[in-house]
């Protein structure tokens, strides 16, 4: 009758259960985009239109973000890149580790970027705990701006800024908004890339959101 | 004989069926502008006098066809003109010529045009058989300019109107591929963001570049993701530099 002798669920356990039952949102579902700085303010409009958690006004971040790298001293595979993000608005909350994978690009038919997304809530102690593993910061950035939530989706229009040692202020990295549209969802749930889809496209023509690949572009000009 | 006859009466059949359509039209028209007068405007009024026009060239077609017989030969001849109401041509007329009078016919059965037209025509036409050919030609130029003129006028009007529309909403982009790619690449690999590289200045925003190696501020399109050698000099250095922390502290 009762269930007193139960054994308790341990971690591993519940753990495992939920990577069998694949309710872990271990993917991201990305599409980005740009507005100029004089239609930012359309593009907020509009998505205080569409969107659902605006009814006590548009919610802001002002976010600080490091990526760590950590490399193999033999230098056999690409470093393993970790992003740390802290908010600089709310100096209580818990620091956001975020693993990023490599996004599935053999697909063309995909219509969003689907890449690999972790994310952990950490202590401040988390940068020393990062330098004595032996990572070290390959660059970092500011970003400030306006977060909405429709559904499932995320969808920011934020500035980046370069943080500079020297002077104070941060300075912008060009006259552009980022806009990204976003999903964490779990594996196998191709069905909400339509649903962006759909979504970006009514922010058209001001914003064109689409899968972009960055690490094609970053090779393009460093060499 | 009997071919003409049977052309005759189809042609005559045809014809009424135009007069038909075009009494109906009148009659719109005419109920339209009793009832609507307050609300009509000019385009709807033209569009019914278009309505008009189209049913007056039919009937303009029929007679000028081949297949209707000469009708210039058949004559309609008043046989009998009475005062008294004639029930059988009252139902023809739908009640609008009760009596064969001798006032109604001359108009009915007119060939000429109305006295009052008449007279104007040959006005019309006493004027111009006195003009000089000079003359003639002059008015004729200034005509033309003068209809020229308002083309332009009209024409400039709508291309201000429909080209102020159309253009003001495609010609000023709100997004800029070059800025998408920019922070995409920054926030993804970091490409401007790391300390000693120079800012990345995407083109046509005039922001100033910073850093020796840049030279002149680069305005086109494709000098912007492919920079110049030294950058990445400057770059390597600072991770050679940073390669000796790992490990080995």
């Amino acid at each position: 009758m009762s269930a007193a002798n139960v054994a308790p669920i341990t971690a591993t356990d519940s753990l495992s259960q939920a990577l069998k039952a694949n309710i872990i949102p271990n993917q991201e579902y990305l599409l980005q985009g740009s507005v100029l700085d004089s239609a930012v303010e359309v593009l907020l409009h509009r998505l205080r239109g569409l969107c659902d958690n605006v009814d006590a006004g548009t919610e802001t971040f002002d976010d600080q973000e490091v990526c760590f790298s950590l490399r193999d001293p033999n230098q056999q595979a690409a470093p393993l890149m970790l992003r740390l993000r802290k908010a600089l608005d709310a100096r209580d909350m818990p620091y956001q580790l975020r693993y990023i994978g490599q996004p599935d690009l053999g697909d063309k038919s995909r219509p969003t970027v689907v890449r690999s997304s972790l994310d952990i809530a950490c202590s401040g102690m988390l940068i020393e705990f990062l330098n004595e593993l032996g990572c070290r910061i390959e660059f970092e950035y500011s970003v400030k701006g306006y977060m909405f939530r429709k559904g499932r989706m995320k969808i920011t229009v934020s500035k980046v800024f370069k943080i500079s040692q020297s002077s104070m202020s941060p300075e912008p990295i060009s006259q552009s908004y980022l806009v990204e549209l976003s999903v964490l969802a779990p594996q196998g749930q191709d069905a909400i890339g339509e649903d962006m889809r759909a979504f970006a496209d009514q922010l058209r023509p001001l914003v064109q959101l689409d899968k972009i690949d960055y690490k094609r572009l970053g090779h393009m000009s460093v060499t | 004989m009997q071919r003409e006859e049977k052309q005759l009466e189809a042609t005559l059949h045809a014809i009424l069926n135009r007069v038909n359509d075009l009494k109906a039209a009148i009659q719109a028209l005419i109920t339209k502008l009793e009832n609507e007068y307050e609300t009509i405007n000019w385009p709807t009024f033209l569009d019914n006098y278009a309505i008009l026009s189209g049913h007056l060239t039919g009937l303009s077609k029929i007679l000028q066809s081949e297949v209707a017989p000469s009708l210039r030969s058949v004559v309609v001849l008043p046989l009998q003109l009475g005062c008294e109401r004639d029930e059988a041509l009252a139902r023809l007329t739908e009640g609008r010529v009760p009596a064969c009078t001798h006032d109604l016919v001359p108009d009915l059965l007119r060939t000429k045009p109305e006295p009052q037209a008449e007279q104007r025509l040959q006005q019309f036409n006493h004027k111009a058989s006195t003009l000089s050919h000079d003359t003639a030609q002059k008015q004729v130029a200034q005509f033309t300019k003068v209809i020229s003129h308002v083309w332009e006028i009209i024409s400039k009007g709508r291309e201000d109107w429909e080209g102020e529309s159309m253009r003001s909403a495609g010609m000023q982009p709100t997004h800029s591929i070059a800025d998408t790619h920019a922070l995409v690449t920054a926030v993804g690999t970091g490409k401007g963001l790391r300390p000693g590289m120079p800012s990345i200045v995407p083109p046509g925003v005039g922001a100033p570049g910073m850093g020796p190696s840049r030279g002149p501020a680069p305005q086109l399109g494709p000098s912007a993701p492919t920079m110049p050698k030294a950058p990445s000099a400057i770059k390597t250095n600072i991770k050679a530099a940073n390669q000796i922390h790992p490990y080995q502290r």
